[in-house]
This record gives structure tokens, C-alpha cells and sequence, in this order.
């Protein structure tokens, strides 16, 4: 008996192999050095072009770290908790007037902006969550839509009572004695923030509340059947989210230095939803491919139908004249692609492609 | 002799369709194991779950009576609450965690538990269903129908609960299968002393199983009693077990 538990137990302990250490450090390496390779458009003094570089640039690297903790936050609470939200924007705006009260008006430090925005975050995601104690499915995302046009509605008066028609002016933002007044320095504060994000919500997804919170998801009923308080459960994940997803939108308005009410469109909210559905529902690491993919791919086609727009005739014409649609072709295709060959997003297919290779490798070796 | 559980005039509805339990008086002593039988929709699921307060779920409100367990009034007591007090159930259709994995499952079971008890009661149940351990790392949506029942055992019995509620347990499983899940079952009744309500459609399994059984027919229990008495009852033997006096009994 005693066997059978000393054989049970130490599975928690899920050790990294020499290699994966490697990896890591690798993979650390890397990510710091981008921006130095997209700054000065060369790798170690071999210049690139443009399209080697894939049409990308720094700022849009920095704006996929922002919208990445909008994903993870929403996927936390849809992949995760299973609670669908199309009020993210609506935190967003939370987190932007949260941090245009305290930091514009106040004059308070960035850090303590950040902290004020996710603060706020997580009351209005307790209030969000609310309606979620009553009603399910389709009546409770359209609870998290009226949030969304009440949080807008909210910011457009304060917008328009403070400030002007142009929007709301963040201060340059400093974190101590640095000014993050480059996007070499923003990269280098956003990265461990998107990191301490990622590894904490990783963590907490590993821990028995988490276990609860996917427990609740795969089945409410038998969640509370064990024991579960499925209500206080819910409200947590969403303030919990939302809390992320308002800090997101502090940052995301201190990166754009000014920020209207009408940015926060419901379009804005469903670009998570999409982010998320391309990344994988559920699966945090699709969250950032997710992210990747939503903000990098429309520059990489734009870069891409320039080249060949220059090139040749009537195709080159019909690529240069027509590249938003374009682009929003190629996303819609991609969205309905995934759905019906791979619902589980690209980090389904990853997990997909590793059991196939497992299980070719245990055929082989027998 | 020490009741763990009390039903007392129970009636229980779901709305706009009026009673589906009428006056219910049920009651499971101390270690023992009482068996609910009926036919399909005679109301035993919601017995269960008017008693394990997941009957708001489904839509139902209890009208009237009394619920007590080790004493106390539970009647309108969460659910969740209920699992604390040690109150531990099996719903119907084997609602593992799909996704999670078996020993994931188990944790979630065992949340209920302080952390030091917590790898001690996992062992207990390991040794009840080895299979379990076989299988601990693999997602719970891939287990057999049977292995699904055991994990759902296990994840109730991992707190270790006084009482266990175990509905349809048989259902959708093979004969052998079953048979040895009970097997198990007795043992957990055997050394812990678990009390339990098991509702059952095979009703020859139930009363070999159980020490009392209740009968429960259009919402009212008709027929209650030691189960070796109910066994022999002509009633049962006909509506129930399916061998009329002409028959051979097997």
C-alpha cells in the first residue's frame, strides 16, 4: 500500500530536462535581443531588408505584449472558467479612465497607475460577474455586452467633461528614474510583465482553485457535487480577468499617449474573442500565438502585397488597392479554417501533432 | 439506532408540472447501505437531489418536509456546504471532469481536505480502484465508461465522507463491470463505515447490495424494508425483478 502511494505522489514535481533548460535560456536570449535586431533592421551587423524582417517593427511587437495580456486575461476567464465575455474592451476602458483619473488628473507615478487600473479592474469585474450568479450562457454574455456600453458611455462623458473630442493625453510614463519614452524601453518593461502574467496565471491555473475553476468549467454541477462554491468561484475568475484586462488598457493608453472613448469599439472586444479562438481556448501559450498572429499578421500581408503589388500587373493592382480587405479576408478564412479543422486553435494542433508523434514513436519502438 | 440521514414528509416539485415526490419518509442508520429502487421516473433522482440541495439546478423546489443529516437540519443547505459536512455524492451519468486528468479529478475532490490529508485519502482510494493508478496521468475523457464510474467514486470518496449518495451507478455499464465496482463499494462500507443511498434500476444488484430498500413508485415510497424481505416479496418479484412464480428463477 505504501508503494502504490510513493508511486502515486510525486507527480506535482514535473522536472525540466537539461535541454529544456537550454531552451529556456535560449528562448530568454532571444526575446531580449529582438529588439535590438528590429531597431537596427540587422543581426549582428548583416543587414536585413524590410521583408526578411517580415514588415514588422518595434511597435507592433509592443502592442501584440499589450494586447497578449488582454488574450490571456480573456482566456483565462472564457478558456478556463468557461465564462464567455465580450466586455473585455469594456475593461479596457476601465483600466484607460482609471488611469487617466489617477495619472492624468492626479498626477500620480506610472507604477502606482498601473496598480490603481487593475484595482478598479478587478471591482468592475466583481460588479460584471454579478449577473453571472442568475443567468447562464447566452443571457450572461449579453450582460457582458451592456457592461461594455455602459463602461463606454461612462468614459465618453468623463472624455468629454475633462477633456476634449481629440480623447483623454497620458503623461509620459516613468517607471522610477527611467522615462519609457522609446519602444526599445517600453519592450523591455512590457516583456517580464507579460511574462509575470503568463507565469502567474500558469501557476494559479496549477493550484486548487484553478483545478476548481476548469473543474467548474468541464461541469458545474458535478463541480459543486465536490464540493465546489461554483458563485464566489466565478466572481474571483472575473475579477481576476478583469483586473489584467484593465492594466492592459491602462498600458495600452499610456503606449498610445492619447486615447478616445470610441477606440474602445466592440470590435475592439471581439478581437480577443477571435485572439483566443486563433490561439486556442483554454491553452494560455495560444493566448500569446493567438495575440501574435492578430496583430503581426496584417503587416506581414500588407508587407507581402506591396512586394508583389510592385511587381506584376493586374494581381499587384487588385493587392495594392484592396489591402485591408485583404487582410480581412485572410483573417475571417483563418477563423473558419481553425473552427472546423482544429477547434482547439493552433496550440490544439501543436498538442495534437505532439500525441500523433508520441504514439508513432511508442509503435516504432515496440 | 443512529440515524446518519432523515427524510421526513419530503415533497419536492418541479414547476408547473406539481409533485414529484409526495410526502417521503426515508431514513439510512449509521453504516449501513439503503437502496432506492423504482422504475424510471418514479422520482429517485430527485430524491437525491432534493437531499444533496442540487434539486434548484434542475429546476425543482422542495414543497414540504424535512431533510436531517447526523441530526441536523440541511434542507435549503448549497450544495457545496453539504460536501463539507460530509455529505459526498455520485451524480447521475458519470460526471467526471473530462478534461482534467484522474489524479486532477481526485485533487478536485480532495480540495474539500486540509493538505496534509489530502495524499493519504488519494492513497486510500488508489488502493480501492488500482485501475485509477494505472491511469492517473491520462485525461479523464478517455477512460472507460467504467473507469469514468470509478473515478466519480473515488473523487466522492477521496474526502471521506459519512455518507455517500450514489445515483444510478449501473447505468450504461457492463454486468461484470458493475459487480465489481460494488465489490468495492462493500469494502468502503466495510472498513470505513461509510453510510450510503444508493438509488439503482437493477434492483437485483440493490437489494443483494443493500440492507434496507425502499420502493418508489409514482412519487411515494409504496414498499419498504429489510432487503432479503423485499427480495422474497412477490410484489417486487414481479414488478422489479422480472420473475413471476412460473418462471425459473436464476
Amino acid at each position: 500500500m505504501r508503494a502504490a502511494a510513493s508511486m502515486a505522489l510525486p507527480v506535482a514535481v514535473r522536472g525540466r530536462s537539461p535541454l529544456g533548460w537550454v531552451g529556456l535560456v535560449v528562448g530568454i536570449a532571444l526575446l531580449c535581443y529582438l529588439p535590438v535586431v528590429l531597431t537596427d533592421r540587422a543581426i549582428f551587423g548583416f543587414r536585413l531588408s524590410n521583408m526578411q524582417l517580415l514588415n514588422l517593427g518595434l511597435t507592433q511587437i509592443n502592442l501584440m505584449m499589450i494586447a497578449i495580456l488582454g488574450a490571456l486575461s480573456l482566456n483565462y476567464l472564457t478558456g478556463c472558467a468557461g465564462l464567455i465575455s465580450i466586455g473585455h474592451a469594456g475593461f479596457y476602458a476601465v483600466g484607460a479612465m482609471a488611469a487617466a483619473v489617477t495619472g492624468t488628473q492626479w498626477g500620480w507615478p506610472f507604477p502606482l497607475v498601473l496598480c490603481a487600473a487593475a484595482l478598479t479592474g478587478a471591482f468592475a469585474g466583481i460588479v460584471a460577474g454579478l449577473p453571472s450568479l442568475r443567468v447562464r450562457g447566452l443571457y450572461f454574455v449579453l450582460s457582458t455586452l451592456a457592461l461594455h456600453f455602459i463602461v463606454v458611455f461612462l468614459l465618453s462623458e468623463y472624455q468629454y467633461k475633462f477633456f476634449d473630442v481629440v480623447g483623454i493625453p497620458y503623461n509620459e510614463p516613468r517607471v522610477g528614474p527611467v522615462a519609457l519614452d522609446t519602444p526599445m524601453r517600453w519592450y523591455y518593461f512590457l516583456l517580464p510583465l507579460v511574462a509575470l502574467v503568463f507565469f502567474g496565471l500558469r501557476n494559479s491555473l496549477a493550484s486548487r482553485e484553478g483545478r476548481a475553476l476548469l473543474a467548474m468549467r468541464d461541469h458545474e454541477l458535478a463541480a459543486t457535487a465536490a464540493g465546489i462554491d461554483v458563485r464566489i468561484l466565478r466572481l474571483k475568475a472575473f475579477a481576476f480577468s478583469s483586473a489584467i484586462a484593465a492594466m492592459a488598457g491602462a498600458l495600452y493608453a499610456y503606449y498610445m499617449t492619447n486615447v478616445a472613448a470610441d477606440f474602445f469599439s466592440i470590435n475592439f472586444a471581439i478581437q480577443f474573442i477571435a485572439m483566443i479562438i486563433i490561439g486556442g481556448m483554454g491553452s494560455l501559450v495560444g493566448s500569446i500565438i493567438g495575440a501574435a498572429i492578430w496583430l503581426l499578421l496584417p503587416s506581414i500581408i500588407t508587407g507581402f502585397a506591396s512586394q508583389a503589388g510592385a511587381s506584376s500587373g493586374l494581381l499587384g493592382h487588385l493587392l495594392n488597392d484592396s489591402r485591408p480587405q485583404l487582410v480581412n479576408l485572410i483573417f475571417g478564412l483563418l477563423v473558419i479554417v481553425l473552427l472546423i479543422f482544429a477547434p482547439g486553435g493552433v496550440a490544439g494542433m501543436g498538442r495534437q501533432l505532439r500525441n500523433g508523434i508520441e504514439t508513432l514513436r511508442s509503435r516504432v519502438w515496440k | 439506532m443512529e440515524m446518519m440521514l432523515e427524510v421526513k414528509g419530503l415533497s419536492v416539485g418541479y414547476a408547473r408540472k406539481g409533485l414529484a415526490l409526495e410526502d417521503i419518509h426515508l431514513s439510512v442508520p449509521k453504516g449501513t447501505v439503503v437502496a432506492l429502487l423504482g422504475a424510471n421516473g418514479a422520482g429517485k433522482s430527485t430524491l437525491i437531489r432534493a437531499i444533496s440541495g442540487l434539486i434548484g439546478l434542475h429546476g425543482g423546489a422542495v414543497a414540504g418536509g424535512q431533510v436531517e443529516f447526523g441530526g441536523e437540519s440541511i434542507l435549503g443547505m448549497a450544495s457545496h456546504k453539504l460536501v463539507r459536512l460530509g455529505m459526498a455524492q455520485v451524480p447521475e451519468g458519470r460526471l467526471v471532469f473530462k478534461q482534467l486528468t484522474v489524479e486532477e479529478n481526485l485533487h478536485v475532490g480532495a480540495a474539500i481536505l486540509p493538505r496534509a490529508k489530502v495524499s493519504e485519502r488519494m492513497e486510500a482510494v488508489y488502493t480501492l480502484f488500482p485501475r485509477l493508478l494505472e491511469r492517473r496521468l491520462q485525461a479523464a475523457g478517455w477512460l472507460s465508461g467504467g473507469e469514468q464510474q470509478m473515478l466519480a467514486l473515488g473523487r466522492a470518496l477521496v474526502s471521506g465522507p459519512r455518507l455517500l449518495l450514489v445515483d444510478e451507478l449501473s447505468l450504461g455499464l457492463a454486468p461484470l463491470i458493475v459487480q465489481s465496482i460494488y465489490q468495492q463499494l462493500r469494502v468502503v462500507g466495510d472498513t470505513l463505515g461509510t453510510s450510503m443511498l444508493v438509488v439503482e434500476q437493477n434492483a437485483r444488484l440493490a437489494l443483494e447490495f443493500a440492507a434496507t430498500a425502499y420502493i418508489l413508485d409514482r412519487g411515494k415510497i409504496t414498499l419498504s424494508g429489510p432487503a432479503s424481505e423485499l427480495a422474497a416479496s412477490e410484489l417486487v418479484r414481479e414488478s422489479y425483478l422480472g420473475t413471476k412464480r412460473t418462471a425459473v428463477t436464476a
